[in-house]
C-alpha cells in the first residue's frame, strides 16, 4: 500500500503561527526565497516522521518556537495557563493502522497521523511560575515537554517506522554525520530485516576469522596479550559501509557528483521501503546538465512521494508548477498553483527560459514584450517619478512575444498586480480591448497606444522624443529614415537612447498611465 | 452476522473452544478480563500455530477500553493521563453525569469503572463500533460474566457492531465486581435466567449445551460442587477421583508442606508461605492436579452444616472457582488447623 503524507499543520513553529498545507501523493515543490520557511517545512516533516527527540534538542526548542508568539507572551500578563504550545501535525493517508487513526490530536478530525507536541510540564508548573514571576524576559523553554504521539494517542519513537522517509540535504553534503546517516538509511531501505541481520552477522564473523587466521603470527610473538580487530556495535557493518560508483567511494567524488548520486540512488525503483523522499535545494552543486537529468529522474518517480525545496527557476518550472507551494518571506501564508489550468502549467514547463519564479515572487510586475521596452522601462519610470523602480517594489519582466495571457492566469490566481505594456500592432480594438477583456480587473491592466497608427513602442518613443532620436540616429542614415532605423534595430537603439540621453527621455502617454497605475 | 454466547461450566474448555475457533486469516480481537487469562490464551495461541499470528490480538478489557475505545477519540481533548484503578471517592457520586469530575481525577486520570459511561456521554459509541468494524472481522470475549455496571451497557453497544461475535462465560464464575458503580446494573447477576435474557434481547444466539460438561473435573468433584454450592455442573469423565476432608493436624501439616499441591485461601494468600492463591484469582487457570481448598471459620461451619450454598453470592462463586480447579483429588482443610 502506498504510504504518504497528506498534509501538515504547523502551530507556533518557526515562522508559522498557524499554517496548514495539503500535499499531493507524488510531487510537492516548495518554492521560496531565503528565510521563507521552506526548509522549516521539510524539517517539520522530518522531525515528526523520525519521532526523534534528539532532532528537536539539536535544533533547540528556542529556535523552533515562533519568535513572535514568544515575544507576545512575554509582553502579556505571563499567566501559566496561557503559555503557548507548539505542535506539528503530520496527516497520513489511510493505511489501515489503528495505532495511527484517531481524533486525539490538536486539530481533532478522525484520521491517520502523528504529531509533535511541546507544552509546559504541569509537574513543573510551580518552578515555571517562579521564573515567569521574576519579571525578566525569560521564556521557560527548558520546562517544556516534547512528546511524539499518534492520532490514536500512542507514544512512538523512530523505531516505530510507520512510514520510511529520507532527507537529502545537498547543502550539508560535506558533513560526516549526515553522510553516514544517509548511507545507513539507504542501506536499510534496500535490505529486508532478515537480510540485514545476516549481513551484520557475517561481517562480524569475518572480522573474527581475520583475527584468528591473519593476526595469529603476530599474536604468537606476544605474551599474555593479543591483537584483535574490533567488532562491537560501534565498529560494525553499518559504521564501515559506504556507497561506491565504479569502485570509487562517493565521499571521494566531487560535490556535484555526490549530490547527484545521493538523489539518484534514493530514487531507485528497487528500493523497497522508502515512502517519502525530501530533497533540500537539489540545485546545490549541480551543473545545468546534471540538473536536467535529476529533474527527469524526479519526474519518472511515481511510486514515492517527493518533497523538494528550491529557489531554482529551472527546477520548479520543469516540474509541474501546479504541484508548487509558493512561500514568500514577507507573508505568512503560501500560494498554490494547483488551480492553474493544465495548458498554462504546460506552457511554463516547456518554455525555455522563463521568469516564472521571479514573477510569482513579486508583488507588482510590469510585463513587456521585448528587449527594447525592458531596457528603457527603468529609466522612464525614474524620469516620471524620481524614484528607482526596484525601490518601489516593482519588477519588470520581458516575456518575449505575446504570451502575456499565460502570466495573467498566474497573476489572477496569486493576486499579483500586473501591468501589461504591449504594442497595438495596428489594431487597438482587436489586439488590446477585445483580447484582454477577460483578464482586466482591479489588479490587472493592459496598456497600449489607442492610436492604431502608433503600432509599436518605437513609434511611440520616436513621437515623444523626436529631437533626441534625430540627434542620435539621423547622421548616419542614407536609405532608412530615423524611425525606420529604430524599427529595424530595436534593442540597439534603445540601448543608445538609455546610454546617451536617458535623463531626457519622455514616456509615451500610455506608458505614463501604466507606470502611474502600477505605482499606486 | 454470526453472534453467539456460550454459557459454560468450569473446566468445560471455554478457552480451548475460542482457540479452536480462531484462524490465521480473520482479523481477530480477543478480550479477556484478567492478565492471567490473557497470558493463558496467548500461550495457547502460540501452541496452536507454533507462532503468534499477526491477525490476532488479545487485550485485557480495560486496556481495550482505554487504548482502542477511549484514547483515539477523547484523550487529547480531555488531557487524559491514564486509568485510575481504585474506586471513585464517595463525593463524586452526587456529581452530574455530565460533569467531567465524575469521570476524571483532578490530575487527569480516569476512574476505570466509569470510563464506559464516559464514552456513552461523549457520544462516541457509534464511532467505536465503526472503528471495531474497520479493524476486526471477529470479536471473542472470554469470561464475559465479569462485565458489570456501566461496562455491561457498553458491552451491549459493542455487540451491535457488524462483526462476528463469540462470547463465552460461566455465570457462576462471576467473582468480582470491579465495574460496579452505585446502582448501575446492580442486580445483573442475581438471576441466571434474566441475565441470559439480556443477551437474547440484543439478538445473540444463546448456547447452553456446547460447553455443558466439565473435562477438568471428575463426576465426584462435580457432584460435590452441585450438592454443596447448588451450582449445576456435570462431568465428561468416567474415571474416579477423591475428596478428602482433613481434620487431623499431622495430615494438615504434611499436606501443607507438599508444594506440589496448590493451597487456595479465601483471601490474602500472599500472607501464607508456600504454593498458594486466592479462591477467585485462579479463574481461567488450568494447571493444577490436586487442589487443597482452605475454608475460613465461617465457611467451614457452613460447610459442616451443608449450607455452603447460602454463602454470599460472590463468596459462593469464588468457592466454585476454587473447587473446580481440581483435576484429580480435592482436599478440604479448615484454615485454623494450620498454624506455623
Amino acid at each position: 500500500m502506498k504510504r504518504f503524507v497528506k498534509g501538515v499543520r504547523l502551530s507556533n513553529y518557526c515562522r508559522f503561527k498557524d499554517l496548514s498545507l495539503d500535499f499531493n501523493d507524488r510531487l510537492n515543490i516548495l518554492i521560496g526565497d531565503n528565510e521563507s520557511g521552506k526548509s522549516s517545512i521539510i524539517s517539520a516533516i522530518d522531525i515528526v516522521l523520525s519521532g526523534s527527540r534528539n532532532k528537536v534538542d539539536a535544533l533547540g526548542l528556542d529556535k523552533l518556537f515562533n519568535a513572535e508568539t514568544v515575544e507576545t507572551y512575554l509582553k502579556s500578563k505571563k499567566r501559566y495557563d496561557e503559555l503557548p504550545i507548539l505542535f506539528i501535525e503530520v496527516f497520513l493517508n489511510d493505511i489501515n493502522r489503528k495505532e495511527l487513526e484517531g481524533k486525539s490530536h490538536p486539530s481533532g478530525q478522525y484520521c491517520h497521523g502523528v504529531y509533535l507536541l511541546c507544552q509546559p510540564r504541569d509537574d513543573l508548573s510551580k518552578e515555571i511560575k517562579d521564573i515567569l514571576d521574576k519579571g525578566d524576559n525569560n521564556f521557560p523553554f527548558e520546562y517544556y515537554s516534547v512528546n511524539f504521539k499518534t492520532f490514536a494517542d500512542q507514544s512512538y519513537t523512530g523505531y516505530s517506522r510507520f512510514l520510511r522517509h529520507l532527507v537529502i540535504d545537498n547543502s550539508k553534503i560535506s558533513n560526516d554525520y549526515a553522510t553516514k546517516a544517509y548511507i545507513n538509511t539507504v542501506y536499510q531501505a534496500f535490505v529486508d530485516g532478515a537480510e540485514r541481520n545476516n549481513h551484520l552477522n557475517k561481517y562480524r564473523s569475518y572480522k573474527e576469522k581475520y583475527t584468528i587466521s591473519e593476526l595469529a603470527n603476530i599474536n604468537a610473538r606476544v605474551e599474555d596479550y593479543a591483537f584483535a580487530v574490533k567488532s562491537n556495535f560501534k565498529n560494525n557493518l553499518e559504521t564501515d559501509l559506504t556507497i561506491t560508483e565504479n569502485g570509487i567511494d562517493i565521499e571521494n567524488k566531487g560535490m556535484g557528483r555526490q549530490c547527484f548520486i545521493r538523489t539518484e540512488f534514493a530514487l531507485q525503483k528497487n528500493g523497497k521501503e522508502l515512502d517519502v523522499i525530501l530533497l533540500e535545494e537539489p540545485e546545490n552543486h549541480l551543473s545545468h546538465t546534471n540538473m536536467h537529468r535529476l529533474i527527469q529522474k524526479i519526474k519518472d518517480t511515481d511510486s514515492r512521494q517527493v518533497f523538494l525545496s528550491t529557489h531554482s527557476n529551472l527546477i520548479s518550472a520543469r516540474l509541474d508548477l501546479r504541484k508548487s507551494f509558493l512561500l514568500n518571506s514577507s507573508s505568512y501564508d503560501y500560494l498554490q498553483l494547483d488551480k492553474l489550468d493544465e495548458d498554462t502549467a504546460k506552457f511554463f514547463m516547456k518554455a525555455s527560459d522563463n521568469n516564472i519564479l521571479e514573477f510569482i515572487m513579486s508583488k507588482k510586475v510590469i510585463l513587456v514584450e521585448g528587449d527594447a521596452e525592458y531596457i528603457l522601462m527603468n529609466q522612464l519610470y525614474l524620469n516620471l517619478t524620481s524614484e528607482g523602480i526596484e525601490r518601489s517594489g516593482i519588477h519588470i519582466i520581458s516575456v518575449g512575444g505575446t504570451s502575456f495571457k499565460r502570466y495573467l492566469s498566474v497573476a489572477k490566481l496569486l493576486k499579483i498586480k500586473t501591468a501589461v505594456i504591449r504594442d497595438n500592432d495596428g489594431n487597438y480594438e482587436e489586439n488590446v480591448s477585445q483580447s484582454y477583456k477577460d483578464y482586466v480587473s482591479e489588479i490587472i491592466n493592459v496598456f497600449s497606444d489607442k492610436d492604431d497608427k502608433v503600432r509599436t513602442f518605437e513609434i511611440g518613443i520616436f513621437n515623444e522624443n523626436k529631437n533626441i532620436c534625430n540627434e542620435l540616429f539621423a547622421a548616419k542614415r542614407r536609405t532608412l529614415s530615423v524611425l525606420e532605423y529604430m524599427l529595424s534595430e530595436k534593442a540597439e537603439c534603445a540601448f543608445q537612447l538609455l546610454e546617451k540621453k536617458g535623463d531626457a527621455l519622455l514616456a509615451p502617454q500610455y506608458i505614463k498611465e501604466a507606470l502611474i497605475w502600477i505605482r499606486e | 452476522m454470526d453472534k453467539r454466547i456460550i454459557f459454560a461450566v468450569a473446566g468445560a474448555g471455554k478457552t480451548t473452544y475460542i482457540i479452536e475457533s480462531i484462524n490465521e486469516e480473520d482479523r481477530t480481537l480477543i478480550i479477556t478480563y484478567t492478565v492471567n487469562n490473557l497470558k493463558n490464551i496467548s500461550d495457547s495461541i502460540k501452541r496452536k500455530f507454533g507462532y503468534f499470528p499477526r491477525n490476532i490480538e488479545i487485550y485485557t478489557y480495560f486496556k481495550f477500553l482505554y487504548s482502542f475505545c477511549f484514547a483515539p477519540f477523547l484523550s487529547y481533548k480531555l488531557d487524559a493521563k491514564g486509568l485510575f484503578f481504585e474506586a471513585p471517592p464517595r463525593n463524586t457520586f452526587k456529581l452530574k453525569r455530565t460533569n467531567l469530575r465524575y469521570y476524571q481525577t483532578a490530575d487527569g486520570r480516569l476512574y476505570k469503572n466509569r470510563l464506559a459511561k464516559l464514552l456513552e456521554v461523549k457520544n462516541v459509541l457509534p464511532e467505536i463500533n465503526k472503528r471495531l468494524e474497520k479493524y476486526y472481522d471477529c470479536l471473542y470475549i472470554d469470561e464475559v460474566q465479569d462485565f458489570g455496571g456501566h461496562d455491561f451497557n457498553f458491552l451491549e453497544s459493542l455487540l451491535q457492531a457488524s462483526i462476528k461475535v463469540l462470547l463465552v462465560g460461566d455465570f457462576y464464575q462471576h467473582t468480582f465486581d470491579t465495574s460496579r458503580d452505585a446502582k448501575t446494573n446492580e442486580g445483573l447477576h442475581n438471576d441466571y435466567d434474566s441475565y441470559l435474557s439480556r443477551f437474547e434481547k440484543i439478538g445473540l444466539e444463546i448456547d447452553t449445551t456446547t460447553l455443558r460438561n466439565s473435562f477438568r473435573c471428575s463426576s465426584q468433584i462435580c457432584d460435590f460442587i452441585t450438592s454443596n454450592l447448588g451450582i449445576q455442573i456435570r462431568s465428561n469423565r468416567k474415571d474416579q477421583t477423591y475428596i478428602y476432608e482433613i481434620s487431623d493436624s499431622e495430615k494438615a501439616k504434611e499436606l501443607f508442606n507438599n508444594n506440589s499441591i496448590i493451597k487456595l485461601y479465601y483471601q490474602k494468600s500472599d500472607k501464607h508461605p508456600g504454593f498458594t492463591r486466592n479462591w477467585g484469582d485462579c479463574k481461567g487457570e488450568n494447571c493444577y492436579n490436586d487442589v487443597c481448598v482452605l475454608l475460613n471459620k465461617k465457611s467451614y461451619s457452613l460447610y459442616q452444616e451443608g449450607r455452603l450454598k447460602d454463602s454470599a453470592p460472590l463468596t459462593r462463586n469464588k468457592l466454585y472457582v476454587a473447587f473446580s480447579r481440581t483435576r484429580n483429588n480435592l482436599y478440604i482443610l479448615p484454615e485454623p488447623l494450620i498454624n506455623y
